[in-house]
């Protein structure tokens, strides 16, 4: 028991390390408050369940815990979105631009402008399908569907997209 | 198909694929080394597009987390294999299996996770080791929730790089170095802080790649530098620095 307490101690510095990262974005791609907060209290409940489940051979642990985030947050607006189509009560409910006023509560960072400054620095194509997907939750056909592009041209531009601002923030950083 | 299957790297590693579609490439992925090497890669980039939403979370959050928490049994390595293991065997009580295991089990999970998240370095699960890299953990969450901490960082040609994470107002940073290798014979790597006028100052001898939390750094401090230096350290650097990093992206060097 002493050996679990002290791992508690050690997941509350994580939880102050990483509750901002996380909820925001499960905030960004979510939206709802309420929901946002029950998906983010599910993924920090899940680091603490399966932590002995990252492996460092897979990647960084920060992309390990903000892939689960945004998993999570991803499925519980497709899900939320398939409930609304079927009942017909909302067609197509209209999403805010990428960038809303969740990012204006934030308090300034370096990182984050950059990424803006990086994602400004795309095509429109490219950063459209890429924050749609990413921000919206969107599948990468309906982002092609959205669009009114071919399913290739959505493909080609998420790739490209990421790639390019790879670039960009490996120069920021 | 198969060039099909490729070009869904950048929708998965975006989350843009349906559930079917998803356990489609998964099972490719399995199979494809280098799609795995591709589909990291794009992870990573999209973990910067997460990086930049957020926001902090609200305040019952944190007591409601850290509340279950306390009642939340932890999954291990081993109860999981053990597990699978009575499940292959078709046994009725997988539960046990995982109790048995849990002692162990809970030791550095989080912790390890802690670190590694906060300083993308796996972390050596030796105790001693471990309550060092907590008590640095403490330190760089304390600069990274300052109001103004940020982080900057740099990496040359032969793989050699400083990374810093500092706020100019508590006058602290926390300091990483990757790929210096360890210095010859009984030398020591030493870390500088550089002004625009005057001698650098010792910030310390530096341990491996075990963050140094340097305090009282002066916001005149235009760079940090790295420099071998003959064991113990010396009062004033004796060598070309290995690497250098310019502050002024993180709030120095005023």
């Amino acid at each position: 028991m002493l050996v679990a307490h002290g791992d508690q101690t050690a997941f509350e510095e994580l939880y102050g390390a990483v509750s901002g990262p996380v909820y925001g974005l499960v905030r960004r791609v979510v939206r709802d408050p309420a929901q946002s907060e029950e998906v983010a209290q599910e993924v920090l409940l899940e680091l603490w369940r399966s932590a002995a489940r990252f492996d460092p051979e897979r990647g960084s642990a920060l992309a390990w815990i903000l892939t689960l985030a945004h998993r999570r947050a991803v499925d519980r607006v497709r899900s939320a979105r398939a409930a609304s189509e079927r009942d017909q009560r909302v067609g197509r409910r209209a999403y805010g631009p990428a960038f809303d006023q969740v990012a204006e509560a934030v308090e300034a960072g370096l990182e984050r402008d950059w990424v803006r400054r990086c994602l400004d620095g795309l095509t429109q194509l490219q950063r459209q399908s890429v924050t749609l997907a990413y921000y919206e939750g969107y599948t990468y056909r309906e982002v092609a569907q959205r669009l009114s592009v071919p399913l290739g041209t959505v493909k080609t531009r998420m790739r490209d997209g990421l790639t390019r601002l790879r670039e960009c923030l490996g120069r920021a950083i | 198909m198969r060039r099909d299957l490729h070009s869904l790297a950048a929708p998965y590693a975006l989350d843009a694929l349906d559930g079917r579609e998803r356990r489609r490439f998964e099972r490719h992925l399995g199979r494809c080394e280098r799609c795995a090497g591709e589909v990291r890669a794009l992870r990573e980039d999209a973990v910067r597009l997460a990086w930049s939403a957020a926001a902090p979370a609200p305040p019952a959050l944190r007591e409601r987390v850290l509340t279950a928490v306390r009642t939340t049994p932890q999954e291990t390595p081993r109860a999981e294999a053990a597990w699978q293991q009575s499940r292959a065997r078709g046994s009725a009580h997988p539960s046990r299996a995982r109790a048995l295991f849990v002692p162990f089990a809970t030791a550095t999970a989080a912790a390890a996770l802690v670190v590694a998240a906060l300083f993308g370095v796996q972390l050596d699960r030796a105790q001693d080791r471990l309550d060092q890299e907590r008590a640095a953990a403490h330190e760089i969450a304390r600069v990274l929730s300052a109001p103004d901490a940020r982080s900057t960082g740099q990496q040359d040609a032969q793989g050699r790089g400083i990374n810093v994470v500092a706020s100019a107002s508590l006058h602290r940073a926390v300091v990483t170095v990757t790929g210096l290798g360890a210095p010859p014979g009984d030398r020591v790597h030493q870390l500088w802080a550089v002004g625009k006028s005057g001698t650098p100052r010792s910030l310390g001898v530096l341990d491996g790649d075990t963050p140094k939390v340097v305090g009282g750094l002066n916001t005149s401090a235009t760079s940090l530098a790295v420099t071998t230096e003959p064991a113990g350290g010396s009062p004033q650097p004796t060598s070309a620095p290995l690497v250098q990093l310019a502050l002024k992206s993180v709030g120095f060097g005023e």
